[in-house]
């Protein structure tokens, strides 16, 4: 071969256990910090734990909820199934909707007031209006999760679909694809430049409409939300950090483990996070 | 030995796709652009013909007509006796800028068409195979079009364009973006691999050397709004040596076609 070529290396991409624990703890570390001097402030009497327990009364309310009242489990499973429920149905249907517009000039103008007046719309304001629609229990919660993910998710399809290279589409022509087969094999996968970042963003939104939907929907029993707002009649201040401390990590880790590994697997891997 | 002449003579059964009075115009009322007109031409069954022209005078609409990517405003476009009016597999394309798709590996690129009509899956794979192996890209079959330089993605794409037998392939400036050396190298290995297929070729170039490296029929197009000005032929003995009499002339005699039209081109830019 006369040409130089760029080798296809991913050994190169293997880290060694000695930078991923270094990684690690850079990503501890703060936190320890943090958590040592909390813990110091409340000892000394700096901080009242009354109103800021310190992390070590945190953890104690943990393992009691997870191990001996077995409830933190019980509202976790209500609140996963809550969000990937209203979560995928917003990623369908904004794919959806995101491809009709993005694909058809006049239905896309005729809509995009539209949209762009339910994006401004904050996900909380919709709740109490789903609750007289939809009821107290968990439908109005997943509607929310919805509406929290969905508009973020038509946007960037629309313009994911809109930046499809129109030689790769002919390419594709030629080849005797077309229909659902051009929108599955080609301006799909394309359109992933934008959508992915979407994908990530918007279970974010997801996250805060249902924690935000489950504080106020009075006839469900169980969830994370639930759980920070019920403790408010208990005055239980320990609880409530429990909850608000295993809503950031789960939403550090589904992004870190799902939708960043996604990335990796996708755009990562065809060369295509340059293009955006 | 090149003799210019207005028509390619030869037997009508020879000839695979016939443009009949093709006009082409972009947009609507005073901001239109023609790009082509009153163009005709035959193109010949298994000959590889080049298109050259002043930058701008539509080779490549007309390439994307005879593809179907877009439709001649008047005129017709015959193609074994039926109009093309689409797109279809019975025509394979090759771009300037590849085109590939970059979350399929090689393979995958090259089984997209095989795949999409009507291959199954083991079938395409076995000849996607072997049109890694006619491109010299074996032991890349796995690679991500973004691992691979610029030559070998346009490998890839020939070898896209051809793995579903097409029976014509239509060729979109594909070199214009390789380097000297590189475009060296890939209009030799384009020459072999057509003198293995023997497949009916249009290509679109601005560079005469190519054309007159690469070609039986060498079409030169006249500045905007275009149409044929000229057609040569060349029947030089392959491969073609750069430096060759035969080939010096032929490439004077092709310039001297063009030269007049790049004139043209210039002062009506410079209007």
């Amino acid at each position: 071969m006369i040409e130089e070529y760029r080798t296809y290396l991913p050994e190169a991409k293997t880290v060694l256990m000695k930078d991923k624990l270094l990684k690690y703890g850079q990503f501890l570390f703060p936190f320890l910090v943090i958590g040592f001097f909390w813990e110091i402030s409340a000892r000394i009497g700096i901080i009242n734990v009354d109103t800021l327990p310190a992390p070590s009364m945190i953890l104690h309310e943990f393992y009691s909820l997870v191990w001996q009242k077995g409830a933190l489990q019980r509202h976790l499973v209500h609140s996963l199934y809550r969000l990937f429920t209203g979560y995928i149905l917003a990623v369908v249907v904004g794919v959806v909707i995101g491809t009709v517009l993005g694909l058809h000039r006049i239905i896309r103008e005729m809509f995009s007031p539209t949209l762009s007046l339910l994006i401004s719309v904050p996900t909380i304001a919709w709740i109490p209006v789903l609750l007289i629609t939809m009821g107290l229990g968990g439908k109005t919660v997943i509607t929310a999760i919805f509406l929290g993910g969905v508009f973020e998710i038509i946007y960037s399809t629309i313009a994911g679909i809109r930046s499809v290279d129109r030689q790769q589409i002919n390419a594709a022509r030629i080849m005797g694809v077309k229909g659902l087969g051009l929108f599955c094999k080609v301006l799909l996968p394309a359109s992933l430049v934008y959508v992915m970042p979407a994908l990530r963003l918007s279970i974010g939104y997801c996250w805060r409409a249902l924690v935000g939907g489950e504080m106020l929907s009075a006839m469900i029993e169980w969830g994370i939300g639930k759980m920070i707002y019920e403790a408010r009649f208990w005055n239980n201040i320990k609880v409530m950090f429990v909850g608000l401390i295993i809503i950031g990590i789960l939403g550090v880790l589904l992004d870190r483990t799902l939708l960043k590994r996604l990335e990796e697997e996708t755009l990562e891997k065809w060369g295509m996070l340059a293009e955006r | 030995m090149g003799n210019a002449c207005r028509e390619m003579k030869t037997e009508n059964s020879d000839i695979k796709i016939e443009i009949k009075d093709v006009r082409k115009v972009f947009g609507k009322d005073a901001s239109s652009v023609v790009a082509l007109n009153n163009v005709n031409l035959k193109i010949l069954a298994n000959k590889f013909t080049t298109i050259v022209g002043p930058s701008g005078c539509g080779k490549t609409t007309l390439l994307y007509l005879l593809a179907g990517f877009e439709q001649p405003t008047s005129g017709q476009i015959i193609m074994d006796g039926k109009p093309i009016e689409k797109p279809g597999s019975d025509r394979g394309f090759v771009f300037q800028d590849f085109a590939l798709f970059p979350w399929r590996t090689v393979l995958g690129n090259i089984m997209f068409g095989l795949i999409n009509n009507g291959y199954r899956k083991k079938d395409a794979r076995e000849i996607a195979m072997e049109y890694i192996n006619l491109v010299n890209l074996v032991g890349f079959e796995h690679a991500y079009p973004h691992t691979l330089s610029g030559g070998m993605k346009q490998r890839v794409a020939i070898a896209r364009a051809l793995a579903y037998n097409p029976e014509v392939l239509l060729m979109d400036e594909p070199f214009g973006s390789l380097d000297a050396q590189t475009r060296k190298y890939m209009q030799g290995e384009l020459i072999s691999i057509w003198e293995n297929l023997k497949k009916t070729v249009v290509f679109v170039t601005h560079s005469v050397i190519e054309a007159v490296y690469l070609s039986d029929y060498i079409v030169v197009m006249s500045a905007r709004p275009s149409k044929v000005k000229g057609i040569l032929k060349s029947d030089l003995p392959r491969p073609r040596d750069f430096v060759g009499d035969d080939f010096l002339a032929l490439r004077k005699e092709t310039l001297g076609l063009l030269e007049e039209e790049v004139q043209k081109e210039i002062k009506l830019d410079s209007l």
